[in-house]
C-alpha cells in the first residue's frame, strides 16, 4: 500500500474513531460476577452454545464448546444487509471473519461488499494465522452490527478461495480453514474476534520490508502468484469491531451459565459490549489480570505452585489445554487418534490454579474440573465445563508450558476482555478480568 | 510488541547452553530442507526467514537459533553428525512450516487434520515419524517438532525446547 492510499484510509479511519468518541465512563452497577445480562439491551447480544451451524447433510456440524452469536453485515451506509448465524465468539483473536457462500467455502455470506483496495486498485486479501492453520480471503468493507451496536465501514475478512488462490507463503503455514466442513473446516459461519488487540496484525503489517510477516497481500490477478505481500496501515487492517463501536467500545463480557458435570446440549448466555459503560456491564467483584502486549499472563499451577507464563484466556479454544499427561499425571484418552491428546481421568478431577497479571499482580484463583473427555464426547452434548487436554511445551525452561483457558473456563463466570489502550473503570486495557 | 528475547526464557543452569558463540553466517543456498536434513539446510532457513543466527554447542548436539525480523525465534537442533533432529519456534507470527519441517510437513498437515474434529485449540500429536506440538493465539505462537528416530539417544526429548 502506498503512503498516499494509506493516509487516505488512515484519515478515514481516524475520522470514524473521532466521531465515535470514547466509550463512556459511567460506573456500572456492582452486580456481582455471576449475573447474565438479558439479551435485550442495546449492548447485549445472545450467545448460544450448541452443536454449530447446519452442514451439508442438514445436521449440525458437531461443534463442541462453541459460543455463537448472530452478526449482521451491511453494505456500508446502506440498509442492504445480511444476518449471519453461528459466528464464533473468540477472545483469542481480533477482527470479524465470515465464511463466503461461494460454492466452495460453504458459508453464509453472499452479500456483495466493497473490497479494500490499495492505491493501484489491487484487491487486498489476507492470510490470517491460527494456531495450526490459516484463513485466506479478501478484505472487504462492511457496516458490522452486533446486537444494538454498529461499527461503520470497517475491514472484515471474507474467507474463501474463489476470487484468489491461496499464495504459496500462506500454504506454508499449514492447512486452510476456508470451508465450513471437511477435515480442517471452520465448523462455524465465521469468527468474531473480540480479543484484547485492536487490529489483527498491528504495526508489523503496516510497514514493508523484511519485518513484514506476510499477513496482508495485494492481488492483481487470480493467476498463481497474483497476490504478493503488502503493507496495510494499522487503521485499515481487519480489526476488533468493538473498538469501532460508537459507544461501549472498550471491551466485552462473555457471560455463560454453569453447566452440569455431564454437559448440556445447549447453553445460553450473553455477549455484553463495554466495561463499566452502563448499568449492565460493571466489573463488580472481578479481578483485573493485565496482559502483556502478546496478550498473555502467568498461570500458577497448583495455585501456589509452578509458574506458567504465556497463558491466556480464549473463548475460541474449546477446552482447557494445559501441560501434558506426563507432567500432570492425568491419563490422556486412548482410542481414536482424534482424542488422544485430551485428558481422560477415570473420575472427574477438581483442580486449582491462579492467574497472575503480566506485571506480577494481582492474582485471581480459579477452580476447575477435568472429566473424562471420551465420556463427554460420547454423550453428544455440546457444552462442557470440564473438557481438557494437553498443551505444548513440556516442562521446559525456554519454551515454557502454558495454560489455554478455553470455553470451559467461561461457564459460571463473567469474563471481561479489555481492549489495548482503552480506558475502563478497572484501568486501561489490555486485560482480562473475572 | 516485545521481541521474543531469548534472555527471558534462557535457562540459567543448562550446561549445554553454556558455550554460546556468535557465528558469522556464510551465504549459501543448499537445497535441503530443515527438519531431518543436513545442517547446511539451516542456512536455507536463515535466508528464507531473513533471520540472524546464533550457534550454541552442547554435548552431542548444537543449537542454531534464528531470529527473524518479525521477532519470531526459531531453534534448530543438530546432531554431531549434522542432522537436524528437532525445531522449535516462538513469536508473534508463525514461521513457514513447509520450509522448516521439510519432508515432515505432510505429517504435520495430517496430524492437524486428524485433530481438528472436536479440538479447537493447541495441536499435540505424536507418531513414530514426528512429534509436533503447537500452541498460542494471535501475536503469540509457539511450537516444537522433532523426529524421534533422529534424536540422539542421550538427549532427553524434553531438551528440545
Amino acid at each position: 500500500m502506498t503512503a498516499r492510499r494509506a493516509r487516505r484510509v488512515l484519515a478515514s479511519a481516524l475520522s470514524t474513531i473521532a466521531a465515535a468518541g470514547c466509550g463512556g465512563g459511567s460506573d456500572g452497577a456492582n452486580s456481582g460476577n455471576n449475573r447474565i445480562a438479558p439479551p435485550d439491551g442495546a449492548n447485549v447480544v445472545a450467545i448460544v452454545v450448541d452443536s454449530g451451524p447446519l452442514g451439508s447433510a442438514g445436521a449440525p456440524v458437531g461443534y463442541v464448546n462453541g459460543a455463537f452469536v448472530i452478526v449482521t453485515v451491511c453494505v456500508p451506509g446502506t440498509a442492504n444487509c445480511q444476518a449471519i448465524d453461528h459466528v464464533l465468539v473468540d477472545t483469542g483473536s481480533s477482527g470479524l471473519r465470515l465464511l463466503a457462500n461461494d460454492g466452495r467455502a460453504g458459508g453464509k455470506l453472499s452479500l456483495p461488499l466493497p473490497p479494500l483496495e490499495d492505491a493501484g486498485k489491487n484487491a487486498v486479501a489476507e492470510c490470517f494465522q491460527f494456531v495450526d492453520g490459516f484463513t485466506w480471503g479478501q478484505v472487504q468493507l462492511a457496516d458490522v452490527r452486533v446486537g444494538g451496536e454498529m461499527a461503520g465501514g470497517m475491514a472484515i475478512q471474507v474467507i474463501g478461495e474463489a476470487a484468489y488462490p491461496v499464495p504459496d507463503q500462506c500454504l506454508g503455514l499449514g492447512s486452510d480453514e476456508d470451508t465450513l466442513e471437511g477435515t480442517s473446516g471452520l465448523l462455524a459461519n465465521g469468527i468474531l474476534g473480540v480479543g484484547p488487540f485492536v487490529q489483527d496484525c498491528g504495526p508489523a503489517c503496516a510497514t514493508a520490508g523484511s519485518g513484514n510477516p506476510g499477513v496482508y497481500f495485494a492481488c492483481s490477478s487470480s493467476a498463481p502468484g497474483g497476490c504478493v505481500e503488502t503493507a496495510v496501515a494499522a487503521a485499515a487492517q481487519v480489526s476488533n469491531p468493538v473498538a469501532w463501536f460508537a459507544t461501549d467500545d472498550n471491551g466485552v463480557i462473555v457471560e455463560l451459565p454453569p453447566v452440569p458435570a455431564g454437559g448440556a446440549p445447549t447453553a445460553s448466555g450473553s455477549l455484553v459490549f463495554g466495561i463499566g459503560t452502563r448499568s449492565n456491564n460493571g466489573l463488580g467483584s472481578a479481578v483485573v489480570i493485565p496482559v502483556d502486549d502478546r496478550g498473555t499472563f502467568t498461570t500458577l499451577f497448583p495455585a501456589q505452585g509452578t509458574r506458567y507464563p504465556d497463558s491466556f484466556i480464549d473463548s475460541g479454544s474449546n477446552g482447557i489445554y494445559f501441560l501434558s499427561g506426563a507432567a500432570t499425571g492425568i491419563p490422556t484418552c486412548t482410542g481414536s487418534g482424534q482424542i488422544d491428546s485430551f485428558y481422560c481421568p477415570p473420575s472427574p478431577l477438581t483442580l486449582s490454579a491462579a492467574n497472575q497479571g503480566a506485571a506480577g499482580a494481582p492474582t485471581a484463583s480459579v477452580s476447575f474440573s477435568i472429566a473424562n473427555a471420551k465420556g463427554l464426547f460420547d454423550s453428544n452434548n455440546a457444552a462442557f465445563s470440564n473438557l481438557g487436554g494437553e498443551n505444548a511445551g513440556i516442562s521446559s525452561l525456554n519454551l515454557p508450558a502454558s495454560f489455554d483457558w478455553g470455553l470451559p473456563f467461561f461457564y459460571g463466570r463473567n469474563v471481561f476482555t479489555a481492549i489495548e489502550g482503552a480506558a475502563t473503570p478497572g484501568g486501561t486495557g489490555p486485560y482480562f478480568a473475572y | 510488541m516485545i521481541p521474543m528475547t531469548t534472555n527471558r526464557r534462557k535457562p540459567t543452569s543448562r550446561a549445554w547452553l553454556s558455550t554460546l558463540a556468535l557465528v558469522t553466517v556464510v551465504s549459501s543456498m543448499p537445497a535441503l530442507a530443515a527438519l531431518g536434513g543436513d545442517v547446511s539446510s539451516v542456512q536455507k532457513d536463515r535466508t528464507r526467514f531473513k533471520a540472524s543466527l546464533q550457534l550454541s554447542t552442547a554435548a552431542h548436539h548444537a543449537v542454531h537459533e534464528l531470529t527473524a525480523p518479525t521477532g519470531t525465534v526459531i531453534r534448530e537442533y543438530v546432531t554431531d553428525d549434522g542432522r537436524v533432529f528437532g525445531v522449535t519456534w516462538q513469536g508473534p507470527f508463525r514461521p513457514d512450516l513447509r520450509q522448516l519441517l521439510g519432508p515432515y510437513f505432510a505429517d504435520f498437515q495430517q496430524a492437524a487434520k486428524a485433530k481438528r474434529t472436536g479440538r479447537n485449540g493447541p495441536l499435540s500429536a505424536r507418531s513414530s515419524r514426528l512429534v509436533i506440538e503447537m500452541s498460542g493465539h494471535q501475536r503469540a505462537f509457539r511450537g516444537r517438532a522433532y523426529v524421534p528416530e533422529l534424536v540422539p539417544a542421550d538427549i532427553p526429548v524434553d531438551e528440545i525446547q
